[in-house]
C-alpha cells in the first residue's frame, strides 16, 4: 500500500521519458562521440607505453572499463543538483514540499522511472554489445548478481551526494557552478574516466578511502574481475553499503538542518 | 461548525542583508554581516471555520504569501501560534499536507508532460486516495466542469485558464479541509474567471472545503467571499463581512458628469468649488466621490448644475475595489 505511493512516480517518470523520444537518440550519438575519443587517446596512450599492460590492465581492459562505466553514468546521474537547483529558483519546491512525502522520497521515486528506461535504453544494450564483441572478456556468472547489489548500492551513495550538493543550493541560490565541480570530482574520484589503476599510488590509497570511487570502481571491478576471492567482492560490498548509509544519514541530517533554516528564514 | 484555522498573535520577521551599491558595495557585502530584520507579519490573529470562504487581501508585498506559507507549514512563524485542524504545521507538515489543497496562480503542480489524468492517478496515489473517493471526486468534476477533453490533453499544451483549472482540480482531488488559492485568477479571460468562480464556490458547497483566496481582482471577492480579511505592511486592516465592509464604506457615492470643453481643467474647478468631494477626470466622465454624511449627491448636482451645463449624467453606488483601493490608501479609521 505504501510501496504504490512511491511505485505510481515510477511509473510517471517512465511515461514522461518516453515522450522525449528524441533525448535517448541524442544521448547515443553524444555517448558514441565520447567513446571515440576515449578510443584514440587510450590507444596513443598505450601506444606510447610501448607494452601491452599498463598497471595491471591491457588496452582492451581498459578500454571495456570505461565503455561501461560511460553506459553506468548514463543511467545513474540523476540530474538532482539540476532538479532540485531549478525547483528552489522557481520556487516549484514550495509545492514538492507541500506533498504527504519527504522531498527526498519525492524527488528520487520521481526520478527512477527515467531510471529504468535508460537502464533497458542505454546500459543494457551497450553491456549486451560489449559482451558479444569481446566475447569472453567478461565473465557472465554469480558476479552479475554482485554487480546488480552493487550498483543499487552506487546508486545510492550517489543520489546521496547529489542530495548534498543540491542542498548546498539552498544556501547559494546558484546551481550551475556547483554542479559542474560536483560533477568532476565525482567523476575523477570514483574512477569513472579515468580507472583507479592509472593512479598515483598515493592517489590511489587516498582516493580509495573516500566513498566517490564507490560509484564506479567498485561496481565495475566487481563485474569484470576474474575469478575474484569471495572475500574481496564482500569487502567491496561491505564498504558500499558503510559508504551508503553514512551518506544517507548525512544527506538527511543536512537537508534537515537546512530545511529548518528556510523555513526560519524564508525563501 | 467548528474552527479549522487558528491563528494567534503571529509574527514572523525575516532577516534580510543590508545590500549596498555598485561592485564595490556588492564586494562589501560578501562579507557582510550587517542584516537588518524585516517584519513581514505582525500580530495577526484570526479563526477560520470549516466551509468558509475568505478573502485574503491586500497590496502587493502586504505579507499575505508569507501568511499563506506559515499556515501551509512552508514557514515556521517567529512567535505566535498557528494551530491547522488542531495541528501546527511546520512540526507535521507532512500531516499538515494530507488536509490541504494548493494552488499558486503562476505555478503548476501538475505534470508538465503527461495528461492531466495521469496526474489525477499519481495524485491518488501519493495522497492514498481510496478508489470510491477517487470516482466520486471525479463524477462530482465532470457534473461541474466539461473534463473530458481536458483529461487526455498533456499539461503543457493547455492554455492556462485551461491549466489553472486542471490545478485547482487537482488541489480539490483529496478532498482537503483546506485549499489555499493564491491569485487563481491572475491573467485569464473574463469568461474563463467566471467558469473558475462557479467551479470554487460549487466546490466549496459540495465538499464543504474551507477555501483562503488571495486575490487582486475584487470580482473573485464579490463572486466568492463572504468574509474578507486585509492586511497591510504585515498589520491587520480589516476582518468581517464583506456587507460590513460596504456599510462602513457605504456613505460614499459617486456622482459622475459630461461636460463641454476640457474635461481636466474643469474637474480642477469642481475640485475647488467642492473641497469635501474627491474630484478626477477621465477621456468622458469626471467623476466625484461623495460622502453623504456631509453633502447629498443633489445638493452637489444641483450646485454644479449652476456653474456648469451637464449634457450627462451617472450614479454609482461604491464598488468593493473602490472600498479597498480606499482601505489599501488610507487605512480604516
Amino acid at each position: 500500500m505504501n510501496l504504490k505511493k512511491y511505485l505510481t512516480l515510477t511509473r510517471a517518470g517512465m511515461i514522461e521519458a518516453l515522450q522525449f523520444r528524441l533525448s535517448f537518440v541524442i544521448i547515443a550519438v553524444g555517448n558514441v562521440l565520447y567513446l571515440i575519443v576515449v578510443y584514440f587517446l587510450w590507444k596513443s596512450i598505450y601506444a606510447s607505453a610501448g607494452t601491452d599492460i599498463v598497471n595491471g590492465m591491457t588496452f582492451s581492459d581498459t578500454l571495456i572499463y570505461l565503455v561501461l562505466a560511460t553506459a553506468l553514468f548514463n543511467f545513474m546521474e540523476m540530474y538532482t543538483v539540476w532538479e532540485i537547483g531549478r525547483n528552489i529558483q522557481s520556487g516549484k519546491i514550495v509545492l514538492d514540499l507541500l506533498k504527504p512525502i519527504e522531498y527526498r522520497k519525492y524527488l528520487f521515486w520521481s526520478y527512477s522511472g527515467s531510471f529504468v528506461m535508460q537502464f533497458f535504453l542505454t546500459f543494457l544494450p551497450t553491456f549486451l554489445i560489449v559482451a558479444a564483441v569481446t566475447h569472453g572478456t567478461i565473465p557472465l556468472g554469480i558476479n552479475l548478481l554482485y554487480f546488480i547489489v552493487s550498483v543499487i548500492l552506487a546508486v545510492s551513495i550517489n543520489y546521496s551526494i547529489d542530495y548534498i550538493v543540491g542542498t548546498i543550493c539552498l544556501y547559494t541560490e546558484s546551481i550551475w557552478g556547483i554542479n559542474i565541480m560536483k560533477q568532476v570530482i565525482v567523476l575523477l574520484l570514483s574512477g569513472a574516466t579515468v580507472p583507479i589503476a592509472f593512479f598515483p599510488e598515493g592517489l590511489k590509497q587516498f582516493v580509495l578511502h573516500l566513498p566517490f570511487q564507490s560509484i564506479y570502481n567498485a561496481p565495475l571491478t566487481i563485474l569484470l574481475a576474474k575469478d575474484p576471492a569471495p572475500e574481496s567482492v564482500l569487502r567491496t560490498l561491505g564498504t558500499q553499503l558503510f559508504w551508503s548509509l553514512v551518506m544517507m544519514i548525512i544527506s538527511k541530517l543536512f537537508w534537515k538542518v537546512s530545511l529548518r533554516r528556510i523555513t526560519v528564514n524564508g525563501g | 461548525m467548528s474552527a479549522i484555522i487558528e491563528i494567534k498573535n503571529v509574527t514572523k520577521e525575516f532577516k534580510v542583508l543590508n545590500r549596498r551599491e555598485g561592485l564595490k558595495g556588492s564586494l562589501r557585502d560578501l562579507f557582510s554581516r550587517d542584516y537588518k530584520t524585516v517584519r513581514a507579519v505582525d500580530n495577526i490573529s484570526m479563526t477560520i471555520e470549516q466551509g468558509e470562504i475568505v478573502g485574503y487581501l491586500g497590496p502587493n508585498g502586504a505579507g499575505k504569501s508569507t501568511t499563506i506559507k506559515m499556515m501551509t507549514g512552508v514557514l515556521e512563524p517567529t512567535s505566535g501560534e498557528i494551530l491547522i485542524g488542531g495541528v501546527v504545521p511546520y512540526q507535521n507538515r507532512t500531516k499538515n499536507a494530507q488536509e490541504i489543497g494548493v494552488v499558486f496562480g503562476q505555478r503548476s503542480q501538475l505534470w508538465w508532460a503527461l495528461p492531466l489524468i495521469e496526474s489525477f492517478r499519481i495524485l491518488k496515489d501519493i495522497y492514498q486516495i481510496t478508489d470510491a473517493d477517487y470516482e466520486g471526486m471525479l463524477k462530482l468534476y465532470r457534473s461541474l466542469v466539461d473534463i473530458e477533453p481536458l483529461l487526455h490533453k498533456p499539461v503543457r499544451q493547455m492554455s492556462l485558464g485551461q491549466r489553472t483549472l486542471s490545478d485547482i482540480l487537482a488541489a480539490f482531488l483529496h478532498n482537503p479541509k483546506i485549499v489555499f488559492l493564491d491569485e487563481p485568477t491572475i491573467g485569464l479571460d473574463v469568461s474563463m474567471k467566471a467558469k473558475i468562480r462557479t467551479l470554487i464556490h460549487a466546490l466549496n458547497r459540495e465538499k464543504h472545503t474551507t477555501v483562503i483566496l488571495t486575490t487582486h481582482d475584487m470580482g473573485d471577492v464579490d463572486a466568492l467571499c463572504q468574509r474578507i480579511v486585509i492586511i497591510d505592511k504585515g498589520k491587520m486592516l480589516y476582518d468581517n463581512d464583506i456587507e460590513h465592509l460596504k456599510g462602513f464604506f457605504g456613505a460614499y457615492r459617486t456622482l459622475k458628469i459630461r461636460v463641454d470643453g476640457d474635461l481636466k481643467a474643469q474637474a480642477e474647478e469642481i475640485g475647488k468649488a467642492l473641497p469635501d468631494c474627491a474630484v478626477s477626470a477621465d477621456e468622458d466622465w469626471i467623476s466625484v466621490l461623495v460622502n453623504e454624511e456631509k453633502q447629498k449627491v443633489m445638493d452637489v448636482l444641483a450646485q454644479l448644475q449652476k456653474t456648469h451645463r451637464i449634457r450627462d449624467m451617472q450614479l454609482e453606488e461604491i464598488s468593493t475595489e473602490e472600498v479597498i483601493k480606499k482601505i489599501y490608501e488610507e487605512g480604516v479609521q
